[in-house]
Parts: structure tokens; C-alpha cells; sequence
């Protein structure tokens, strides 16, 4: 198991910045900027949370396996693989919770620091950040612990290698198939308690879940 | 005095356009019309928010937009200040915080708290805007707004929330402020209270443009006064002949007359007048009328009641007429006015404004 809960520790360590920038970045470009074919991107995106995750894992291991350039980089069945797997499912949510956060700050507030001499960079940094700010939180923590759950996706495109690419969740599902419930239900009430700690972060840090 | 802002431009917008052209000196300048005029709009494009399709935007000789040179400069180079009707207050920082939120340099704390103080706000510089009664905000906005020094200071009905009494100490307050810092003001409002009280300059605006410019001490111009404010629809006017009968110079047309005062610049003719809504004043009918009242007394119906920031506004129907009149809410507290109800006024002739024809444009 602690092979597994290294693994599971390593793929969080590696999406947590990954979904806060990129959840924070489409989140602030889909709130803000008005573009053609914004709801088509925005579907694109949220597409993931309405699919099967072994249909999402197909459609990857197909484009992984199939597209040249993507072939020949062999993420397949490697700890990248694990690490790419739970973005789907994950950033949409962290997506969602950030242009939720950036359309709820009055844009008056930002017109406001613009007269006061702020650069638009300035504007996100002393003002619409901050008060996303709760959103993010919250967005951060609830994506996090999809990733960290994340089951379906990892098992079709990184396997279920032990030590490489098997988490917590395939390691319960292995345990289990072996008929080793001690060993999968320490690991549900290790899953179980992190999942609570994110919930109380997030509420301890004024987020919005 | 030097123009401190000249600009012209012209912006599409959803329902209708903006053709502005306004200047003005070290002076308050109020930018007065009814909501939709395009007031707000007006103030975005000169804070740069907006950016307008054509035109040239000239500041203390700094020129933030041009069109045919493909001028631009954004809202953070212009040092323009804005207050929002809302505000704007960061939620997120202290008082102290916003105030010095556009300042740079050492000294910013030290430049915020002798702007706070200065609008007796000393004391409140670790509050949050949202533990602040509307007045301390309002100062707090408009604290933020002048440290930076802005060229321009523009306020878009910035008092409109706050009850009379305030609004009007806040009135005083801005006024002596302008005179300690001297930037010129741009003010919108839709309160005619607003004009009386803090302009030296007038922009009256309506539907995308600015219909008519002048100084304040003319809007009281009895010209000016009837075409003015009646094409803002504030007011009544009559358009019919002048008749000497008795002695005496009437106004009849269709289906009633006034007398008039006696001058010797009134001759016989087509003519129009205008009434002022605070000059119709409302008859109680078992009480004795005022001999200058009794000649000109009417009968009309309500047919419209409203009231604005402590004042009634009644739209009489009678001698084929629609009368606007206008008085504080305290006032006729025995009189039934309800719409549909027939009720007796009169104007004395000395308040009667009359227009030759060629000095007015438009009529009832």
C-alpha cells in the first residue's frame, strides 16, 4: 500500500500546480473575454465530467497510441500517464469554480484600479484575484481530491503497475480482486480522511466548495 | 479661464449613439439629463473605459484620444478619478488601504491618513467598507479618487443613494473640496437639486447628445428655463394667443385663458407660455383663494402621481392641458390626491413665462 499512497502523493504534487494554473488561466480568459465559439470551448471542456471515464480513457488511449507525435513521446502505461489522467476529470471542476470566482467580481472594482493607475496585470493581482480568491480555494481542494480519486482514466491509458502507476483507488481495486479487504479498507479510510482534511482547508480558508 | 478638457467624440451603442462635445475649465460641471441619456457612457469614454469610435479627448493639453492619429491612452496613463454610483470601495482592503490604493512611493500611508483626516474619517483607517455608514463611504470614494491628484475628477450620481439631509451636507462637503483642490468636476446626476447646488456649468443632456451647455447662473434664464426644461419634460407649456380684454393681458387657447402680469412688451398675438411645476400651486376648495390666484384657477383631473426623493410630482389633466406640478411631500397633506381626482389649482401671473413665437420649439 505505501507504494501506492507515494504514487498517489507524486500525481498530486505534480496536478495541484497544473490545475491551479490552468483551471485559474481558462477560468479568468472564460469569465472575462468574450471570443467566437466561447460556448463551443467552453462544452469542450466541461465534456469530461458528463462522459464515462473508460470512454475518456479510450478516446486518450487512442490519441496516445495512434497520433505520431504523441507515439513516439511513449507517455502510455508511464507515472505521465498517471499524471495526465485525473486532468480530465479534475480540471473542469477547477475550471468551473474559477470562472465562477472571476464573473462574480464586480468589474466596476477593476475599472476602478485601471483609473487608479494599475496595469492590467496589477488589476488581477491587487483585485480580481483576491476576491476569486475563495472560489479558487475551494475549486482547488474539490479538483484535487477528484484527482486524487481519479480511477477509470489511469486504469485505460497509465495501467495498474505497482510502484509506477498504481493509486490508492486501482490499489483498492486490486486489493479487493485478491480478496485482501484489511489492506483496501485502510486504504478507503486513508482516501476517506484526506478527503474530509481538503473539505476542512477549504472551509478553515474562507473557500468556497 | 483656460479649458481644462475639450472633447468631442461619437460612440455606437445598442440602443442608441453618443454624440458628445463638451468643454470644460476649473469648474464643477454638472452633466444633467434623464436616465438612458447616455450620462454614464459619457464618463466612461473620458475615463477611458469605453473607447469611442471617433473623436478627440484633450486634457490639461495632455491628448488621450484621437481617432484620425490613432491616439489611445488607457485608462491607468489618464489621471482621471472616478467615483461609481456604487462606489467601487475594494471589499477586500481597508479604508486606509483604499484611499492609498493609487498612490506610490514612501509616503503613500502618510498621504492617505492626511486625506482620510481631512474628511474626518481619522479613526476609521483599519475599518473594512463594509462596517462604514453610506456618508463615510462616499468620503472614503471620493478620498480615493482625489489623492493621486487626478487632472480630472469624474462622479457619476455619486449622492444618489443617500437620504436628503445627507446628500445634502455631502453637497457642501464636495464643494468645499473643489475649492481646496481645484481639479475640475465632471458630476452626473438626474437630480435637479444636484444642478441648483453644485454647478458653475451646466451640460443638459438627452438621447446620445449634449443639447444645450451653458452656466449655471443662466438655467434660470426665463428663455432658456422654458425650452430647456420642457424638452426634458419638466413642466407645461401652452401654446395660444395674447388678448387685451378689460385692461388686463390674457393668455386664452382652446379651452382656457390666464391672466397675465401687465407689461408693455406684451402685445396682442400668437404667443406661448411656460409654467414652471413648483409655480402651480394646488387650491383647498372650502378655503379662500388668493386674489392673485382667483382669475387663473383651473379644474383638472389627476391622472398621474409620483413621488421623487421627498418630493410629488402630479400630472393634471384639464383645459385640455396636461400641467406638470411639483411640490414637497409635506405639503397639501389635506388634499385627496389620488389619480382620477378632480382637484383646483391656479398660477399666479407673475410666475407665467411668456414666449413669443420663434423663442420656443416645441409646444403641448
Amino acid at each position: 500500500m505505501i507504494p501506492s499512497l507515494f504514487v498517489s502523493l507524486k500525481v498530486l504534487a505534480a496536478d495541484i500546480p497544473l490545475l491551479l494554473f490552468l483551471g485559474t488561466s481558462i477560468g479568468w480568459i472564460l469569465a472575462k473575454k468574450n471570443f467566437r465559439g466561447k460556448n463551443l470551448v467552453y462544452n469542450l471542456i466541461i465534456l469530461p465530467i458528463a462522459l464515462p471515464p473508460s470512454v475518456v480513457g479510450l478516446y486518450l488511449l487512442m490519441a496516445l497510441g495512434r497520433i505520431p507525435y504523441l507515439k513516439e513521446a511513449n507517455i502510455l502505461f508511464s507515472f505521465t500517464a498517471a499524471v495526465i489522467a485525473p486532468l480530465f476529470p479534475a480540471l473542469p471542476i477547477m475550471i468551473q469554480a474559477a470562472k465562477s470566482g472571476f464573473s462574480a467580481v464586480d468589474e466596476k472594482l477593476e475599472a476602478a484600479a485601471r483609473t487608479l493607475g494599475d496595469s492590467e496585470f496589477k488589476v488581477f493581482r491587487r483585485v480580481t484575484f483576491p476576491l476569486a480568491k475563495p472560489y479558487i480555494i475551494g475549486g482547488l481542494a474539490l479538483s484535487s481530491m477528484r484527482a486524487l480519486g481519479e480511477f477509470g482514466v489511469t486504469l485505460m491509458i497509465a495501467g495498474n503497475i505497482p510502484g509506477r502507476t498504481q493509486t490508492l483507488p486501482l490499489f483498492i481495486y486490486s486489493s479487493v480482486e485478491s480478496m485482501s479487504f484489511f489492506e483496501a479498507n485502510i486504504a478507503a479510510i486513508l482516501l476517506t480522511a484526506l478527503g474530509i482534511a481538503s473539505l476542512l482547508i477549504v472551509k478553515r480558508m474562507g473557500g468556497k466548495a | 479661464m483656460k479649458d481644462c478638457l475639450e472633447a468631442t467624440f461619437f460612440k455606437r451603442l445598442d440602443n442608441f449613439s453618443l454624440d458628445v462635445s463638451l468643454r470644460l475649465k476649473e469648474e464643477i460641471g454638472v452633466l444633467f439629463g434623464p436616465s438612458g441619456a447616455g450620462k454614464s457612457q459619457t464618463l466612461k469614454i473620458l475615463a477611458g473605459i469605453v473607447k469611442p469610435d471617433k473623436g478627440r479627448i484633450n486634457l490639461m493639453d495632455r491628448l488621450l484620444y484621437d481617432s484620425s492619429s490613432s491616439v489611445f491612452i488607457r485608462a491607468a496613463k489618464r489621471k482621471i478619478g472616478l467615483v461609481f454610483q456604487e462606489l467601487a470601495l475594494f471589499p477586500h482592503l481597508t479604508v486606509l488601504e483604499n484611499v492609498a490604493y493609487g498612490l506610490k512611493g514612501p509616503n503613500r500611508w502618510r498621504l492617505a491618513k492626511s486625506w482620510l483626516d481631512a474628511m474626518r474619517l481619522e479613526g476609521f483607517y483599519d475599518r473594512m467598507p463594509d462596517q462604514l455608514s453610506g456618508g463615510q463611504k462616499q468620503r472614503v470614494a471620493l478620498a480615493r479618487a482625489l489623492a493621486p491628484k487626478p487632472d480630472l475628477l469624474l462622479l457619476d450620481e455619486p449622492f444618489s443613494a443617500l437620504e436628503g439631509p445627507l446628500r445634502r451636507a455631502l453637497r457642501r462637503e464636495l464643494k468645499k473640496l473643489f475649492e481646496r483642490v481645484k481639479t475640475p468636476i465632471l458630476y452626473v446626476t438626474h437630480d435637479i437639486e444636484d444642478v441648483c447646488s453644485l454647478a458653475n456649468r451646466v451640460f443638459i443632456m438627452r438621447d446620445g447628445s449634449i443639447m444645450a451647455d451653458l452656466e449655471a447662473s443662466k438655467l434660470w434664464d426665463p428663455l432658456s428655463q422654458a425650452n430647456i426644461w420642457h424638452s426634458l419634460g419638466w413642466g407645461t407649456l401652452i401654446r395660444g394667443e395674447i388678448e387685451i380684454n378689460d385692461g388686463y393681458h390674457w393668455f386664452t387657447w382652446q379651452k382656457g385663458r390666464l391672466r397675465l402680469s401687465p407689461s408693455k412688451d406684451l402685445t396682442a398675438g400668437r404667443a406661448t407660455v411656460f409654467i414652471p411645476p413648483d409655480q402651480i400651486k394646488l387650491i383647498y376648495p372650502n378655503l379662500p383663494v388668493d386674489h392673485e390666484l382667483q382669475p387663473n384657477t383651473q379644474e383638472g383631473t389627476i391622472v398621474e402621481k409620483m413621488e421623487i426623493n421627498g418630493s410629488v410630482r402630479l400630472y393634471i389633466f384639464g383645459a385640455g392641458v396636461e400641467w406638470h406640478a411639483e411640490y414637497s411631500k409635506d405639503s397639501y397633506l389635506n388634499l385627496n390626491l389620488r389619480e382620477g381626482h378632480p382637484i383646483l389649482f391656479s398660477i399666479k401671473p407673475s410666475s407665467i413665462t411668456v414666449l413669443t413665437d420663434g423663442e420656443c420649439c416645441s409646444a403641448n
